[in-house]
């Protein structure tokens, strides 16, 4: 009689993927040399420098298909873009290349993530799950009716406006950085009052919790607090996603890069989940202006030490001359 | 720290085509009408608008330019500007359906309580903690003490939270409501209707309400449809977007428009060197989003209010470029 054996789990452990006879994708044609690295490096950490135009989209396509070849349950990949839009494209991209498994494939926003998350858990830091998303108007209205109340609008001493105001409060959360130093850094004027905003900004943060309002910087900060507060959950999720991508990681902000670490790392500072690959381009960070820093993707080795650099350099955009140029811009940047 | 860290040197094979041209005007209009005109030509030598993008700085530097397209009948859409959701009709749609989910979003109720004739702050705020005392998530009932129009309001809520089922009733019961107070509210409501229709259009395809508002909340659609609805009637549309808009798109023809030194880098940016390297990064995603035609212009003699100076030179990440980089270019006009 023929057997079927059994294998055990390869789910169980980590890193015992069993690489198939054959796939069903010839990774090796349709990639180049440095793309098929990042695509067929499934195991530790891996920092992959995309420059503009090098496929980087088309890179991330790719491993996705191969990790569910691999054998990889969809549900436990996770793919964080910068735009919700990105993520749908890309896994709609992978089931066209490979099959309709790939759009199992949990892709998204930090800020969707947290989302899907907190409406699970949320009770378990004094929310309710039908709590309501305020976006940056609602929040300046929010500081604005604190305000108000506290009775800052009629003092004598110019106080800023509520777009000011919460300028502030947002940067000092999502850059981890004292009121008093975003102050002193881009409102020094203001610094005579920082009694009062500090003030405000306190009430803001109790107001939202006692009306079930979360901003779009609670949403990340609660998912920290939740993962801090709780290590069953965090374990339970970093348990959950056994890989993990981030794409545009030098557009992310302090508290993104938090989150990235409590998923892979455990509190004692091992890791729990070392499947870690971040893509993006040092070269292309501009949003400062919106908290994120490119320190992220340049101590992105320091916080995770086994990590591979894969560097994409090949571009399939422009032309040569159009390259030159902008290769020498960069050149001239102060050593 | 403020060096790319990851060295690496872009290059391509696709054949060089044409160099990138650094055109000189000799004011803001001229640069304008240089634009226009190149535009027109790239597109009789069969390259289509929508393979065409002109990108800038910060959103207020287009503003001559898209009066002449307008006059020259060339259709454009701009990204970078007011988003759909930011826009007040928009936010008061949204404000009704998120007090159904969640009774306790004041910012919610306070915006809607307002647009009543006659409810003021203060009494906005007596009606709020009235429903926040309540203690229920049925807020609506028995309000009889209130006047007939916060009545009015209430039935509204009631008959959308338990009677109606879909997004698409629920919204299209409170637009029924909503019609009169936009029309007062608005002066300009002939052209922001469109707008609501895309709502409706948008609730359509939704199952639920809580899913249709994370969805808004987390990434709201692009642009309002005024926006969007172009001078023209063509499907063909030109691209004019801010280079932090543009982030991760491509065309074969780009222009960058202002690349002037107090401008494109601002003159704000240039005393701190890590704003300044964040211009750089700006100009370096600029420059990469072309495929095979890349003309970057700027206009002399623009007064700056900030420095109290003419600016007249190129940006400063240009200069020095030689002409075997860039072909430099003067605009002269035919008599």
């Amino acid at each position: 009689m023929k057997k079927y054996e059994l294998r055990k789990s390869v789910f169980g452990g980590n890193l015992h993927l069993v690489t198939p006879q054959r796939f069903l994708i010839n990774y090796q044609h349709d990639l180049n040399q440095s793309q098929y690295e990042a695509v067929t490096s499934v195991n530790g950490p891996h920092l992959v420098i995309a420059g503009a135009g090098t496929g980087k989209t088309r890179t991330i396509v790719y491993r996705v298909a191969y990790l569910v070849e691999l054998g990889v349950k969809p549900q436990d990949i996770l793919l964080l873009t910068f735009t919700r839009k990105a993520a749908q494209e890309m896994l709609r991209r992978a089931a066209m290349l490979l099959d309709s498994r790939c759009e199992s494939v949990a892709g998204g926003t930090f800020h969707s993530f947290a989302n899907s998350i907190l409406r699970k858990y949320a009770q378990l830091i004094d929310y309710e799950s039908s709590f309501t998303i305020l976006d940056q108007g609602d929040a300046e209205d929010t500081i604005n009716l604190i305000r108000t109340r506290l009775r800052l609008d009629t003092r004598e001493i110019r106080f800023p406006r509520k777009e000011t105001l919460y300028d502030i409060h947002s940067k000092s959360v999502n850059t981890l950085t004292p009121i008093h130093d975003i102050l002193a850094k881009e409102y020094p004027h203001y610094l005579e009052i920082e009694e009062e905003i500090q003030n405000l900004s306190s009430k803001y943060e109790v107001y939202k919790q006692k009306h079930n309002l979360m901003d779009y910087d609670d949403l990340l900060v609660n998912l920290i607090k939740l993962f801090k507060k709780r290590e069953d959950i965090r374990n339970l999720i970093s348990t959950k996603y056994k890989y993990i991508m981030v794409d545009e990681y030098q557009d992310t902000n302090r508290i993104q890069a938090e989150i990235i670490r409590l998923l892979a790392m455990k509190p004692d500072g091992t890791y729990s989940n070392e499947n870690i690959l971040v893509v993006g381009d040092d070269a292309q960070s501009i949003y400062a202006f919106r908290g994120a820093t490119i320190r992220n993707i340049l101590e992105f080795p320091e916080t995770f030490p086994k990590c591979e650099i894969i560097t994409l350099e090949e571009n399939y955009r422009s032309t040569q001359a159009i390259l030159d140029v902008a290769n020498e811009i960069l050149n001239r940047a102060k050593e | 720290m403020n060096r790319h860290k990851y060295k690496k040197v872009l290059y391509s094979k696709k054949p060089s085509g044409s160099m990138p041209q650094l055109v000189i005007a000799d004011n803001e209009n001229v640069q304008s009408k240089f634009v226009v005109q190149k535009i027109l030509e790239l597109r009789e030598e069969g390259i289509p608008l929508e393979e065409i993008a002109v990108l800038f700085r910060s959103s207020y530097l287009s503003f001559d330019l898209e009066i002449e397209l307008t006059k020259a009948n060339i259709p454009f859409v701009k990204y970078g500007g007011f988003k759909f959701i930011e826009t007040a009709h928009i936010k008061d749609l949204i404000a009704y359906l998120r007090v159904t989910e969640n009774p306790k979003d004041v910012v919610a109720w306070n915006r809607i309580l307002l647009l009543i004739d006659g409810i003021g702050p203060r009494n906005a705020e007596k009606i709020i903690d009235g429903i926040l005392h309540h203690q229920s998530d049925r807020f609506w009932v028995e309000y009889h003490q209130y006047s007939d129009k916060v009545r009015e309001l209430f039935d509204l809520l009631k008959e959308v939270a338990t009677d109606l089922k879909t997004p698409s009733e629920k919204v299209d019961r409170i637009q029924a409501y909503y019609n009169a107070i936009f029309k007062k509210v608005y002066d300009d409501w002939r052209r922001r209707e469109k707008d609501l229709e895309m709502f409706y259009a948008i609730a359509e395809r939704y199952k639920d309400v809580p899913s249709l508002l994370t969805d808004l909340a987390l990434e709201p659609p692009n642009e309002s449809v005024s926006d969007v609805v172009s001078p023209g009637k063509e499907n063909e549309l030109l691209t004019l977007s801010t280079i932090h808009s543009a982030k991760g798109l491509e065309w074969k023809a780009v222009f960058i428009i202002y690349a002037l030194d107090g401008r494109f880098p601002n003159s704000r940016a240039v005393d701190d060197p890590e704003e300044l390297e964040e211009e750089r990064r700006l100009m370096y995603v600029a420059c990469t989003r072309a495929k095979e035609h890349l003309f970057i212009t700027y206009p002399i003699n623009i007064y700056d209010r900030d420095t109290g100076t003419v600016l007249s030179k190129p940006s400063r990440f240009l200069e020095g470029l030689g002409e075997n980089l860039l072909d430099q270019w003067v605009i002269t006009s035919e008599e």
